[in-house]
């Protein structure tokens, strides 16, 4: 075992291909994705403005929207035809219209209407403008109806205005960031990918060496297939537990994601989930006839694996084969288990589900390698 | 050469292409299996457009009769779901850390004696803003429904004061809101993701297989007979080899593209035509991006490596989900250099809104340089072909 163990070890170094997935990508994929989401949020979305009213009371409307943080009032315009050229040129991304009646309707105490137009080219633009313009038309029209109602006494008439109130309190992300929201996911599903590369180029490579295309040599075989398989998985799980490391724990300090985790909870998913991961990658190498078919094949499950880890789509809303077809992959609970550990706070104890999914599935792909790797045709040689 | 032989030569090498992707399985898979399966698997995904009834909880310490009711309509909101009522906060909060509920509602204690007797009581919402989107959604619909349910408390106040309809109306929200979401009024989620999310997986296999398939021929030695087919002119060679593979592509970006805006009726407010040229155009730019590739990294994993970063890439920085001007400037500028990030603004101005030609002509520019790459690199390719040597 020990030998295979160095074997495999010398192969990885001396094969550029796999270093490129077991060293470089996984050094630099994270940090790019880091980079690209570290804005976090969409701030000061250029809008332009077609007041109609031209009244103290639309421009008081229009000053506190542009002293909101997610808008920001780029131009004026006369009317909404010219106000649309500033979206076809993009910018723009919405248009505020505040209508002639708004501040007659006001005085004369009626419902006055405020349009907002987006354009749908991203949903975030959609979210940061109704944000702004709701928060502002509510703040303004409670001040409005306190001066409107006229009551005794000031309690009196914001309680007149909101009998209720409400606060809304965002957990484990407040800002809504969505570098925060997606960069954990992306990371552990780095760790999956890249390893499932890493080891079907090196698995590739052995079937391409070796004669009668198969992965596994005959003189190798006195060592058995357990210990050959246990022997190679020592090697990529060492190498690959610094990779692992750096990838779980320093990209979220470099660029100040939320990390709750401590490290033996960390350490606690990615023990199992790295082995999964191994096996489920070497029970796959029976798939790979050229060692670069497993780019070919691998490369492009990474979004729909994303997609139904239930992070950027909610989990509840999975089709039920969907979600069978999730629990096939490592990735699932992997992706799961870290971001409730990590950006929720949850304790092992809560992903006891997750744990259990990947201990089953390190049994499983373990034996299933075994199966695939046991040559077939030794004995009729 | 006599026109004659052009073209025979270039039929020769045509059907030694397609002779190679019919017998290897490989191709079948990543031209017409994988991205048929993608195809069906973002389409079907997010049939619904928008998630619903996603798990909610509640703690309702005040359980009177104005708390069930204000649950009770809240339930009946279609992105939202009621499964479970906690006794305590923590209760609530750990079965959010388990992801069991993505929010929950809590009311105080004697919130309707409170409201009866104008104390306003407050209720809160707590969601997890971790799955950015759930709990976005229903944060919008527990705040509605709070509105709701104070404005049904108001109206009856302020009817005992003595106000008219339309004056209790104009006191609870005197200016309301009225939001047109330009071409995607739904706000489905299919319409703006899988619009974008499958051709860039597309762009990825067309990207992946042309590296691959020139770098197979140094692999397995076969280039020079290539070349000897293709009477040595590289032109000839590369137009013979690519021309099959660009004809199955461009076929199955046609498809997406009548499986989207036809059969699943996702708004386009343009000729059909043009986003047929537009598919066609993607194909080719991205084949030619990687015939670039391959001329600078002429191996098969480098160069494949790199066509796989870009595609990858391709997902976040062409601002499909978080918008590009959002980015830090130096990012705004290399998302240029990715094929697919005109694609998007492309099927975004033109196909999505409609918006003339007039206001997008540097991405189609754009598109063109990327296909016109390859003609600077013909002789560095013609020695790569005859000189380079396989290296694992």
């Amino acid at each position: 075992m020990i030998k295979i163990f160095l074997n495999e070890l010398r192969r990885i170094f001396s094969d550029s291909g796999v270093l490129i997935f077991f060293i470089v990508v996984p050094l630099l994929y994270p940090a790019l994705y880091s980079w690209l989401y570290n804005n976090e949020v969409v701030r000061e979305v250029p809008t332009v403005v077609v007041d109609d009213s031209k009244s103290s009371l639309s421009r008081e409307l229009i000053r506190r929207l542009n002293a909101t943080p997610d808008l920001n009032v780029a131009a004026y315009e006369e009317n909404i035809d010219e106000a649309r050229q500033h979206i076809m040129r993009q910018e723009a991304r919405g248009i505020v219209y505040i209508p002639s009646s708004f501040a007659a309707d006001i005085h004369s105490h009626r419902q006055t209407t405020v349009s907002l137009y987006v354009d749908m080219s991203s949903m975030l633009y959609y979210k940061s403008l109704l944000t702004s313009l709701t928060n502002v038309t509510l703040d303004m029209g409670s001040d409005i109806s306190v001066a409107m109602l006229n009551s005794q006494t000031a309690r009196e008439e914001q309680i007149a205005a909101s009998p209720l109130s409400y606060e809304a309190v965002p957990m484990f992300n407040p800002g809504g960031g969505y570098g925060c929201f997606l960069i954990p996911a992306v990371l552990m599903l780095v760790i999956h990918q890249t390893l499932i590369l890493g080891i079907g180029l090196a698995s590739g490579t052995a079937r391409e060496k070796n004669s009668g295309r198969k992965l596994v040599l005959r003189e190798d075989a006195p060592f058995g297939i357990a210990r050959i398989i246990l022997g190679k998985t020592l090697c990529y799980f060492m190498v690959y537990f610094v990779m692992a490391c750096y990838i779980t724990m320093a990209i979220p300090r470099i660029f100040n994601f939320i990390q709750l985790a401590d490290f033996w909870q960390i350490i606690a998913i990615l023990v199992p989930f790295m082995l999964a991961t191994i096996f489920f990658a070497l029970a796959l190498s029976c798939l790979m006839q050229q060692r670069e078919h497993v780019m070919l094949i691998i490369i492009f499950t990474s979004v729909p694996l994303l997609f139904i880890s239930g992070i950027p789509w909610p989990v509840s809303s999975l089709g039920a084969s969907f979600k069978a077809i999730s629990y096939i992959f490592p990735s699932t609970f992997g992706i799961n288990a870290f971001v409730k550990v990590n950006s929720m706070g949850a304790s092992l104890g809560d992903i006891v589900f997750e744990l259990r999914a990947l201990w089953i599935q390190v049994a499983v792909y373990f034996l299933l390698a075994l199966y695939v790797w046991k040559p077939k045709r030794w004995t009729q040689e | 050469m006599s026109n004659k032989r052009f073209i025979q030569s270039l039929f020769r090498v045509m059907k030694r292409e397609v002779d190679s992707l019919v017998h290897a399985p490989i191709y079948w898979f990543s031209m017409i299996v994988f991205p048929l399966f993608v195809i069906f698997f973002f389409s079907e995904l997010m049939n619904e457009g928008l998630p619903t009834d996603m798990p909610v909880g509640v703690v309702d310490l005040d359980n009177s009769t104005t708390s069930r009711k204000l649950l009770r309509n809240y339930d009946a909101f279609q992105q939202s779901h009621i499964v479970a009522h906690y006794s305590d906060v923590n209760q609530a909060r750990r079965a959010m850390q388990k992801c069991e509920i993505y929010a929950f509602m809590y009311i105080p204690q004697n919130m309707e004696r409170d409201l009866l007797a104008s104390r306003q009581p407050k209720i809160s919402f707590y969601y997890n803003n971790s799955v950015l989107l759930a709990g976005s959604l229903i944060y919008k619909e527990m705040r509605a429904i709070s509105t709701l349910g104070a404005a049904s408390v108001g109206s009856a106040k302020l009817q005992a004061k003595g106000l008219t309809q339309r004056q209790i109306k104009s006191v609870l929200q005197p200016i309301a809101t009225d939001v047109h979401a330009i071409d995607n009024p739904m706000l489905n989620y299919n319409i703006a993701l899988s619009t974008t999310i499958i051709p860039a997986c597309l762009a990825l296999f067309v990207l992946l297989v042309t590296a691959y398939s020139l770098g197979i021929e140094l692999k397995k030695n076969r280039a020079k007979t290539w070349m000897t087919m293709a009477e040595n002119k590289v032109m000839i060679a590369l137009a013979g080899k690519f021309i099959p593979q660009t004809v199955i592509f461009t076929l199955v970006v046609w498809f997406y593209q009548y499986w989207l805006f036809v059969h699943l009726d996702f708004p386009h407010n343009c000729n059909f035509l043009l986003i047929m040229i537009v598919g066609l155009i993607l194909v080719v730019a991205a084949q030619c991006f990687a015939i670039f590739v391959f001329s600078l990294l002429p191996t098969l994993r480098m160069s494949m490596s790199i066509c796989a970063l870009w595609g990858v890439l391709s997902f976040s920085i062409s601002g499909f989900t978080y918008p590009v001007t959002s980015m830090s400037p130096s990012l705004q500028i290399l998302s240029n250099l990715f094929p697919m990030r005109h694609y998007y603004m492309i099927y975004q101005m033109n196909i999505l809104h409609g918006y003339s030609l007039h206001y997008s002509w540097m991405y189609i520019v754009a598109l063109l340089v990327f296909m016109m790459l390859p003609l600077f690199m013909l002789s560095r390719l013609k020695k790569i072909f005859y000189k380079y040597v396989y290296l694992p």
